[in-house]
């Protein structure tokens, strides 16, 4: 209860936007984790005649096969979440645990550390991705673990900043003259510090990794047991004759609008984030 | 400086070795060999006879042992070979050069048109700093450059190609056309081009348009604007003569460092507009398991981007020595 009341708080700080976003963004998750309850059919059934526009037995219309594009679309929002929070934990969980160590440590390690950033930053990764993809095969995990390989150089060079910073401060200095460990140092003073950063960080990472999955699947490298958002439009965008045709009015256009509507949410809540948290420093 | 620019350089060849073991060693991790994978894979059409894949295992040297074929690899790469397409039978690179062109002109034209809007409206921003103008562009293109530029792709091509019928539906040409003369060619593949460099360039606005507003706003404080100012100088005669100008530079170095972003973009936006560039080429190739076309592609890209990068590190140095103190104290 604490908690909740810690949130709506937090959130009551945020311009109009930026709670409309906050808003937009657990009503997604809501329906991702409800997705067979909201849907009112299987969403790889056929459910009804196909290419129906929108009406009042399918809200968003159906595809070539007959599928209900509306349970596609909240089953998709589960392969969006999984992707984007797996990437966003497992990349700044990663590149925190590197960035502790490098800016702990400092001396040879640190500086292999940063060129190993330094070679990573320009390497172009969206055509490595696809790479990888296509070498690994695709699967949900697989999309994960490449997605996050170069995900993790921010938060790794965030957090090393941060412990560069607070290694030299005055306080941290007396706790370790008292004889304070490093992981107590880590769990008292640093970890605290750099949380809230790393935090703010995550949301652009899942956003990333929800735009960049939407990709592959586009192209038709996603994972092909899951039907995502990318995934729908690479059907439509596919169909024989969709230029042609009125049907991307909603077979494309539903899919498309969600995904814009989560990465502009998403966007305007890092950068609410940002703004409140740069005026509490 | 030297020292800096050395050390540089070794790092970029670090990074292209990199490239070209990952590039060497992908296929390989793969069960079976390359081909047993390829002409085993998902009902492909693309299937080899027993005759055939000793013709290429014989060709790539892949019966050799492994530091020889690393060796035997680099050395042909350096040499510009990157083998055989499995599926056009023709050597890689010359397919790559072909495509390249289209690339390149999409990325270079939506480099310089994102340029010159971000930095015009950077520039109005700037000169109104603080005033409902700076405001309302300050969010929203920010926000609008958060859009993924083959989302917006999609959008165009189905309401102004499909829809309003103003643009052509893929392609960079229109084929079997005669053209009377240069001109029509041009416009021709100009009409090809506009959506996808839209697309490609509304993604960058965001940050060319911070960055020109930035700078822009460090130049007016200087003492030469404010005497030009004094002297009854002209608003866009200001802008125009000095601001600009001096403001140029570190967008310079930007454009070279954002070219590594807009490859990845191009990739994807090719393919919403069938665009025959690269992009287009190397989901072709991934789609038929052509290896030897993915990897090439693959190495050109990177090298494309490395150059851009190493570019753009060359100016940033040249243009502003203080970076060569910096960077040590910033190492440490």
């Amino acid at each position: 209860m604490n908690i909740f009341l810690k949130f709506i708080r937090y959130i009551s700080a945020f311009s109009l936007m930026g709670k409309i976003s906050t808003f937009i963004i657990i009503f997604m998750i809501i329906i991702a984790v409800f997705a067979p309850l909201v849907s009112p059919y299987p969403p790889d059934k056929s459910s009804g005649p196909a290419l129906s526009p929108p009406g009042s037995k399918h809200i968003m219309g159906t595809d070539d096969l007959g599928y209900d594009i509306w349970s596609q679309i909240a089953h998709g929002a589960r392969v969006s979440l999984i992707i984007g929070i797996g990437t966003a934990l497992l990349a700044s969980f990663g590149g925190g645990i590197v960035g502790i160590i490098a800016g702990y440590k400092g001396g040879l390690l640190d500086k292999t550390i940063m060129r190993i950033i330094d070679i990573m930053i320009v390497l172009p990764d969206l055509p490595l991705i696809i790479i990888l993809a296509a070498f690994l095969g695709p699967s949900l995990v697989n999309i994960i673990f490449v997605l996050t390989i170069f995900s993790w150089i921010r938060p790794a060079r965030i957090v090393r900043s941060q412990i560069l910073m607070l290694k030299e401060m005055d306080y941290i200095n007396s706790a370790k003259t008292y004889g304070a460990g490093v992981m107590y140092l880590l769990k008292k003073h640093f970890l605290p510090e750099i949380f809230p950063i790393i935090a703010v960080n995550m949301i652009r990472l899942s956003s990333r990794a929800i735009v960049s999955e939407a990709g592959l699947s586009f192209l038709g490298l996603g994972d092909p047991a899951s039907k995502s958002w990318g995934r729908i439009i690479h059907y439509a965008t596919n169909f024989r004759g969709i230029y042609y045709t009125p049907f991307w009015k909603w077979w494309l256009l539903y899919p498309w609008l969600t995904l814009i509507i989560l990465v502009l949410a998403l966007a305007f809540l890092s950068q609410e984030l940002e703004k409140v948290y740069s005026l509490r420093k | 400086m030297k020292k800096r620019g050395k050390s540089r350089i070794v790092e970029y060849i670090v990074t292209l070795l990199i490239i070209i073991t990952l590039n060497f060693i992908l296929p390989r991790l793969m069960p079976g060999d390359p081909f047993l994978f390829l002409s085993t894979d998902q009902g492909q059409d693309v299937m080899y006879s027993e005759e055939q894949r000793q013709q290429y295992l014989e060709y790539y040297g892949l019966n050799k042992p492994i530091i020889e074929q690393y060796v035997l690899y680099l050395s042909k790469v350096i040499r510009g070979d990157m083998g055989l397409s499995l599926y056009y039978n023709e050597p890689v690179i010359n397919i790559i050069l072909r495509r390249l062109v289209w690339t390149f002109f999409l990325v270079i034209m939506s480099v310089i048109i994102s340029t010159i809007i971000g930095m015009i409206l950077g520039s109005i921003s700037a000169w109104h700093r603080n005033s409902w103008v700076d405001k309302i562009l300050y969010f929203k293109l920010i926000i609008l450059s958060e859009i993924p530029s083959f989302l917006l792709g999609l959008i165009l091509l189905f309401v102004f190609a499909a829809g309003l019928n103003l643009f052509p539906l893929s392609g960079a040409i229109t084929h079997y056309a005669e053209f009377d003369n240069g001109w029509e060619k041009v416009i021709d593949v100009l009409h090809h081009a506009v959506l996808p460099i839209i697309a490609l360039s509304v993604t960058r606005l965001g940050g060319t348009y911070l960055l020109g507003r930035n700078s822009v706003i460090s130049v007016l404080n200087k003492d030469y604007i404010r005497t030009g100012r004094a002297k009854g100088l002209s608003k866009v005669r200001i802008i125009g003569n000095y601001v600009i100008r001096n403001a140029l530079l570190p967008v310079i170095t930007q454009v070279f460092l954002s070219l590594g972003g807009l490859v990845g973009g191009a990739i994807l936006v090719e393919n919403v507009f069938a665009y025959p560039g690269l992009g287009h080429l190397m989901r072709e190739s991934v789609m038929i398991r052509d290896y030897p076309l993915i990897q090439g592609i693959f190495l050109t890209v990177s090298i494309f981007v490395l150059t851009a990068n190493y570019l753009a590190d060359l100016i940033y140095v040249k243009v502003d020595p203080r970076i060569k103190n910096n960077s040590d104290t910033e190492s440490q």
